[in-house]
């Protein structure tokens, strides 16, 4: 659907996006993460043909993203806004107008979705009269009133109340059953683990990790084990082991040198004959990008 | 094309609809007639000082009686023997001033002198200075010889009359008092529309960036079709104005002109004999269809370069309170272009001055409109016109590229630097 090759963008002699790549399949989810001040919206504007990269390449099925390509995009930047005089009517017949939807086809998904979101009642409302999460509500429809094949979202969740994040969320995983093809920004990582197939953290403009949410974890395996007993035990001086956590009484979780392996702590654990849970840890998103923003 | 398009039927629709547009629409000429009807009655009669002045007149070598000079409001009598008690009067405005000529010849008033000339205006003074002069003149006259009867009998009335030969090759009336007011009144329009709707544009563009709706617009049209659309969308809303004025005062002007050929008892009987006619066959005469060529072209042409301009302003700035550093430079030459067109238009209208600031593009939408009545050579409207149009395609260019960056830059009051650097950026 989308490929991003080797792009970077400068603000003065300030580079912004470092040699970015990004690969988007068909109707997938994909999160894009990082600190403030990294890159995301600069990234963002330009798969929104906002503006245009210093040097790269973008392709979106195969052609290099122009203004022709306007159609398929849906965007919805983190600064965000509408007209305060107009109606709700005339100004979502406007954006899906300027998207190249024909007057007819706009007015009838316009009324779709105000049918749909039980809110036909404020059609004819100018938005100063609405209160700010009806204007949020409006500023959704705004951006996949035209049926974009490929949504940009800018810190969906961010300034919304939580009802509204929630509708997004819905209609982001509803989209997506569509086929719709969704790029999102955000700090929360419980909206990752939940909506995102794949991901890619970027820090002060570069790309530092990319891949599905699992591949994430599991690369990011520091070979931590938890194990629960059902009364004391002594850990045996023979397993050669990093750090040792008490969670609770008789619950630990237990880092392994790279050397040691797994089976021993196992084989162990079984003959104390007091096991009641074992697993492997994988790291959280959230751990993961404390470490890899930190670090770096 | 189409997006252009599209911004501009917003642009349009909006606006159209607005309530305050259309009060405007109705009201704007009666508020015009009130605004200008006012100004010139204040100017004429309003300003001045009806109230009866009163002075002393001392004259030694000049055979006069003070009551023989009054004239108007202006009574004069004897001077008093004491200074003092003239000047205590003056001080207590009890009387108004004390004139005194003490030349002997009565052609040099060198030392001719008013007392109290504070409580004067300057044309007071003038008007005074003139009625001295004259009777002195008479009085010189009728010492020299020359009787009353004599002087009554070869007072010269009459004046010059204005001719001009016209397109037909016949020698006519030249109207320049017309022409001049009609000039001066499309030298105005111009320069209000430019300032009103110029800054509608404006307003527009910051209201986008201010709401941060722009991001959202400039992913699906590009900044300068944005910008095309909203200066041409605002260019009709000018023009349904203008010209919604124009059928509204010509049903007016048909309304009255009815109103005076039937002598209708609704126009008071002195308002009858005002001289229609002869308004009406000098408007006939003028050359109506080059005027409204060169009103249209210049009009449009001064707005589109002045729009374009306050278009990349508004997406330059973050409030309200930040265009005025930019405004001011920017409206200059327009203010300056009406200062020319008022001063030396009036003078000389196709003189060096009003040719140069009718080819500078800043100045000559306003100047070009005011000479327009005045014959100017095919020539001249063309290459002004030209020069217009290639400035307005050169600052639409530029005006775009501080458009792009502008909009999506938000935070700091951008300064003069920041704008040149943009331009270089995009």
């Amino acid at each position: 659907m989308l490929k991003v090759s080797h792009v970077y963008k400068y603000f003065d002699d300030h580079c912004v996006n470092n040699d970015i790549s990004l690969d988007l399949k068909n109707g997938e989810i994909f999160g894009l993460l990082g600190p403030n001040g990294a890159g995301k919206t600069t990234l963002m504007r330009m798969l929104a043909t906002v503006t245009t990269p210093d040097r790269g390449e973008i392709l979106i099925k195969g052609e290099n993203l122009g203004p022709k390509h306007v159609p398929l995009i849906g965007y919805m930047p983190e600064e965000r806004g509408l007209y305060r005089k107009m109606s709700v009517v005339d100004q979502l017949l406007y954006f899906a107008e300027l998207k190249g939807l024909a007057r007819s086809h706009a007015k009838d998904n316009v009324r779709k979705w105000l049918h749909r979101l039980d809110i036909v009642h404020w059609a004819d409302k100018k938005m100063e009269e609405l209160s700010k999460g009806m204007a949020q509500k409006i500023q959704f429809i705004s951006t996949i009133l035209h049926e974009p094949e490929f949504l940009i979202l800018d810190e969906p969740f961010s300034g919304f109340d939580p009802v509204n994040a929630d509708m997004v969320k819905d209609l982001i995983i509803e989209l997506k059953e569509t086929g719709t093809t969704i790029l999102f920004s955000t700090h929360r990582m419980d909206n990752v683990e939940e909506l995102c197939d794949r991901l890619a953290i970027i820090h002060e403009g570069r790309k530092v990790l990319d891949g599905s949410i699992d591949e994430v974890r599991r690369e990011h395996f520091k070979f931590e084990y938890d194990l629960s007993f059902t009364d004391v035990v002594t850990i045996p001086e023979h397993l050669k082991y990093r750090k040792l956590e008490v969670a609770s009484p008789n619950t630990y979780r237990i880092t392994l040198e790279k050397d040691e392996p797994f089976n021993s702590l196992l084989d162990w654990a079984y003959s104390t004959q007091k096991l009641k849970a074992f697993g492997e840890y994988l790291p959280t998103m959230h751990e993961i990008f404390v470490n890899k923003v930190s670090n770096k | 094309m189409r997006s252009i398009w599209v911004v501009l039927k917003k642009e349009y629709l909006t606006r159209i609809k607005n309530k305050t547009f259309i009060l405007m629409t109705f009201l704007a000429p009666v508020l015009i007639a009130l605004f200008y009807g006012g100004a010139i009655y204040f100017a004429t009669v309003g300003a001045e000082d009806h109230s009866e002045k009163t002075m002393y007149f001392q004259a030694p070598y000049w055979d006069l009686e003070s009551d023989e000079l009054s004239f108007e409001d202006y009574t004069f009598v004897p001077a008093l023997s004491s200074t003092k008690s003239m000047l205590d009067a003056i001080e207590n405005k009890k009387m108004s001033g004390w004139l005194q000529i003490n030349d002997k010849d009565l052609r040099n008033l060198d030392s001719a002198e008013l007392v109290g000339g504070t409580s004067f205006s300057v044309t007071e003074i003038q008007k005074l200075n003139n009625h001295i002069k004259t009777r002195a003149h008479e009085f010189l006259l009728m010492e020299s010889g020359i009787s009353d009867s004599t002087l009554r009998q070869t007072e010269v009335h009459g004046g010059i009359k204005a001719l001009e030969i016209d397109n037909d090759g016949d020698v006519a009336n030249s109207n320049t008092t017309l022409k001049s007011a009609v000039g001066f009144a499309m030298a105005m329009i111009i320069y209000m529309f430019i300032f009103i709707y110029g800054s509608m544009v404006m307003r527009s563009a910051m209201e986008e960036k201010t709401n941060r709706i722009v991001e959202v617009i400039v992913s699906s049209v590009k900044p300068f079709d944005l910008m095309l659309g909203k200066i041409l969308g605002v260019a009709l809303v000018g023009l349904t104005q203008f010209f919604a004025w124009i059928a509204l005062s010509f049903g007016l002007l048909g309304g009255l002109s009815y109103a005076f050929s039937t002598g209708s008892d609704a126009i008071p009987k002195e308002a009858q004999n005002v001289p229609v006619n002869e308004l009406i066959s000098g408007f006939n005469a003028l050359p109506f269809f080059d005027i409204i060529i060169v009103f249209i072209l210049f009009f449009l042409g001064g707005y589109l370069l002045y729009s374009s301009i306050f278009a990349a302003i508004g997406a330059a700035v973050n409030q309200e309170t930040d265009v005025q550093q930019f405004m001011l430079p920017v409206s200059l030459p327009l203010v300056f272009g009406f200062i020319i067109a008022q001063s030396v238009v009036f003078q000389s209208p196709n003189g060096h001055l009003a040719k140069v600031f009718s080819m500078i593009p800043l100045t000559s939408p306003i100047v070009m409109a005011v000479r327009a009545p005045f014959d100017v050579p095919i020539s001249e409207i063309i290459g002004s016109f030209i020069l217009l149009l290639l400035t307005f395609v050169f600052m639409v260019w530029l005006s775009a590229k501080i458009y792009r960056v502008g909009v999506l830059m938000y935070g700091k009051k951008p300064s003069w630097k920041d704008l040149f650097r943009w331009i270089k950026q995009s």
